[in-house]
């Protein structure tokens, strides 16, 4: 992974249209702005993780289930 | 063509038919082609079944049937990738993830299976939206199945 170190109202380019901004930093937590096209999608790792996390509870894992499902 | 599935044994599927999923789904990155399979005439659930790995498949439920109110904007990042021209064009589907009883099962209604039923790309969204749950009871008073 491309580690940098950056200064509050630093930035960052990544490819030609998305700009990461360092906005604010206090104590353990940081601020960042993305300034990118609308059709990049921006989403917290948190949230993605848990979404992959659902998605491999709901793999069916038994046919019994499925069965009673029908009824 | 025919497929080798873990639950409904080998079966003969249009390949046309096939749903194109570019960059998988969360947690599932290289699983790009899924077909969706209809249980039985009467049931709200549907299977979306890997093409490439027969133990792979999901519950799928259209979400309306279980929450009314059930509405969202599909962002311009999902129009795009998915080439949606039409509301009309466009299914939804929630992954339901079956537990022991049906009462202890859940229903992600925060990240919908949405599906362009013209060029078969399909995609799961993650919404920006507080309402919905990843893990929303499926209550059995409203499983009409």
């Amino acid at each position: 992974m491309l580690v940098l170190s950056r200064k509050v109202g630093e930035t960052i380019w990544i490819g030609d249209d998305v700009e990461i901004v360092i906005s604010e930093v206090k104590g353990e937590q940081v601020k960042i702005g993305i300034r990118a096209p609308r059709n990049i999608e921006v989403v917290r790792g948190e949230l993605r993780q848990d979404i992959s996390d659902s998605n491999a509870e709901a793999v069916i894992k038994s046919f019994e289930l499925l069965k009673n499902m029908k009824k | 063509m025919n497929i080798h599935t873990s639950y409904l044994g080998e079966i003969t599927i249009d390949p046309t038919e096939i749903l194109n999923f570019e960059h998988g789904i969360p947690g599932f990155e290289e699983e790009k082609s899924f077909i969706l399979l209809q249980l039985d005439e009467n049931s709200i659930f549907q299977i979306l079944q890997s093409i490439k790995t027969k133990s792979l498949a999901f519950i799928l439920t259209i979400p309306y049937e279980l929450v009314t109110d059930y509405n969202f904007d599909i962002d311009e990042a999902t129009l795009k990738s998915l080439e949606i021209k039409n509301e009309t064009e466009v299914a939804v589907f929630s992954i339901v993830s079956l537990k022991d009883t049906i009462a202890n099962s859940t229903v992600n209604l925060k990240a919908p299976i949405v599906i362009n039923t013209s060029n078969k790309k399909a995609k799961q969204v993650i919404l920006d939206n507080d309402h919905f749950a990843i893990r929303h009871k499926l209550s059995f008073e409203s499983v009409k199945g």
